[in-house]
């Protein structure tokens, strides 16, 4: 079975492909990053229906859009000539990754590492090593699926998107970027060049857990993340007491597949603010996380099931940021 | 609609007409004639279709053959050397880690690059390169025993790759 008819075009710089998407204002024009959603979507379906899982409720599934029909691709505008999209940089306290960085170079990235561990977690466990060689963090995003593995981290690290069009720029809070399973703020001439990270002073903790039935190749059934910043210790009483150095300055918590798109916990976050970081007070954090979340039931698991998860994985990664923040992440072993 | 694309496959140039839809897989098999490279799910699932893309280990079906134009493309038929068989293949011989065959070159490819970056992996640095390669004979057992092997032998012969 092959893919349907459509045209190419690849421009070799950002104006070049920026001018060629203003001038080409048609629906059926897809952009092509790695192809690993897109080229699957347009395919059609390979599945017969007689093969899907037996659950009735599966195609209510958060990825059911996948096996669906899509609208007509006529044109694809493939990215991968685009020197502006890639590469990672630090600036000063401001980190910028090109939205055509592939998930295995996010994953190997010292720095993103060091300085963004959520996401560095998210990578590792998309797909498989073939899927991260080829798909691009952009892509992952843009397909705006609420399991996404890089979106639930970029959540919880304030990520910022960059948009570009030939009208200009303008950036967009992670949180503002999906609207709805699938769908995003681009408007039809504007590309996402690249996703940007303030990198706080204090020390940050961050993680990413992935819940799902195997360990490749699997669509996460829950994803938590997190990122948490404490006040500075400081010298004299606090400090013996550990007091100051273990009070929750910020908490960013996300999640995935549990909602249409993915959801920052604000509550969660609000609770831990100000309040001393320990068992007790992580527990409570995950426990109104798993209030909000609103999971429905599909072949993958059940919305019950998927809750009492929220409340598990959101305890566990608030943990590991807690020790990531105290001891940082050179001493972890990354097999 | 057709285009001329010049891939470069196996330290050989190929100029090939084709339609932007042709996948780099379909293009390997179907033009090239190299049908060495399996076709399995289509959809990136399955790894039967790997290929190293400037030695980094790839799925081919999806990746159009227009946007593997000016990369180094290394399929199954340009590991041995000649009629000597690359000692990742000889140990899957050796080792019994092939049995229907199926999914044989893509792992050996993806063995190949594991091994050019890692001369001595570990089980669990074996297991996780391998994961995104479907076996459905062999269970992985003797797959993961001849990339042992082979990362052995090419120790011993040390610029073998
Ligand atoms: C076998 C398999 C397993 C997978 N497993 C996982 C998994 O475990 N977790 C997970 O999260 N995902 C998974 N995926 C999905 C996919 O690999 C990722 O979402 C990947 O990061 C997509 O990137 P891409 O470059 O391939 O995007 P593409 O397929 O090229 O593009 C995806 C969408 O984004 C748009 N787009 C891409 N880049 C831009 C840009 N810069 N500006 C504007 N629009 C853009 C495209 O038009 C398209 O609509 C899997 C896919 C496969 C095939």
């Amino acid at each position: 079975m092959r893919l349907p008819r459509f045209d190419y075009y690849s421009p070799n710089s950002l104006p070049e492909a920026l001018t060629w998407l203003t001038e080409h204002r048609d629906p059926g024009i897809k952009i092509l990053a790695g192809g690993t959603d897109l080229l699957v979507d347009i395919r059609g379906k390979v599945i017969p229906d007689g093969h899907r899982p037996r659950c009735q409720q599966h195609r209510r599934g958060p990825w059911s859009a996948r096996a669906a029909a899509v609208e007509p691709v006529n044109c694809l505008m493939a990215l991968s000539r685009v020197p502006e999209l890639r590469g990672i940089s630090l600036d000063g306290s401001r980190l910028r990754i090109g939205a055509m960085t592939t998930i295995a170079e996010l994953e190997r990235s010292p720095v993103i590492r060091e300085l963004l561990t959520g996401l560095s977690d998210g990578a590792a466990q998309l797909g498989s090593p073939l899927v991260r060689n080829r798909g691009s963090y952009g892509g992952n995003l843009c397909n705006a699926r609420p399991a996404a593995d890089t979106a639930i981290p970029t959540l919880s690290l304030a990520g910022k998107l960059v948009l570009v069009s030939s009208r200009g720029e303008r950036i967009v809070d992670h949180g503002d970027f999906v609207t709805a399973p699938g769908a995003t703020v681009l408007e039809s001439d504007e590309i996402l060049k690249e996703v940007v990270f303030d990198i706080p002073d204090e020390r940050r903790g961050s993680g990413y857990i992935k819940l799902a039935n195997r360990k490749s190749l699997e669509i996460s059934m829950v994803g938590a993340a997190a990122a948490l910043t404490f006040e500075p210790a400081e010298s004299g009483a606090g400090r013996r007491s550990g007091e100051r150095g273990n009070i929750v300055r910020e908490a960013r918590i996300a999640l995935g597949a549990v909602a249409p798109k993915p959801l920052l916990t604000a509550e969660a976050g609000e609770y831990l603010k100000g309040r001393k970081f320990d068992p007790d007070s992580a527990a409570e954090a995950a426990r109104i996380a798993a209030d909000t979340a609103r999971p429905i039931t599909d072949h993958r698991g059940s919305a019950g099931y998927r809750k009492m998860m929220v409340e598990v994985l959101v305890r566990r990664v608030l943990n590991l940021c807690r020790d990531r923040a105290l001891t940082g992440v050179a001493r972890e072993v990354n097999v | 609609m057709k285009r001329v694309v010049k891939l470069r496959v196996n330290g050989l140039e190929y100029e090939v007409a084709l339609e932007p839809r042709r996948t780099l897989a379909e293009t390997l098999r179907y033009d090239l004639g190299l049908t060495g490279t399996k076709i399995g799910c289509r959809i990136g699932d399955c790894g039967a279709c790997t290929v190293l893309l400037d030695g980094v280990p790839s799925f081919s079906c999806l990746v159009l053959a227009v946007e593997a134009e000016g990369r180094e493309i290394l399929t199954i038929e340009g590991v041995a050397d000649g009629g000597r068989l690359h000692p990742v293949q000889q140990s899957f011989v050796e080792v019994g880690a092939i049995q229907c065959g199926f999914c044989t070159p893509g792992m050996v490819l993806t063995a190949l690059a594991l091994l050019k970056d890692n001369p001595d992996p570990t089980d669990a640095q074996i297991r996780r390169a391998i994961s995104g390669n479907l076996c459905r004979c062999t269970g992985y057992q003797k797959i993961i025993e001849a990339i042992k092997d082979a990362a052995r032998r090419m120790r011993e012969k040390q610029g073998v790759l």
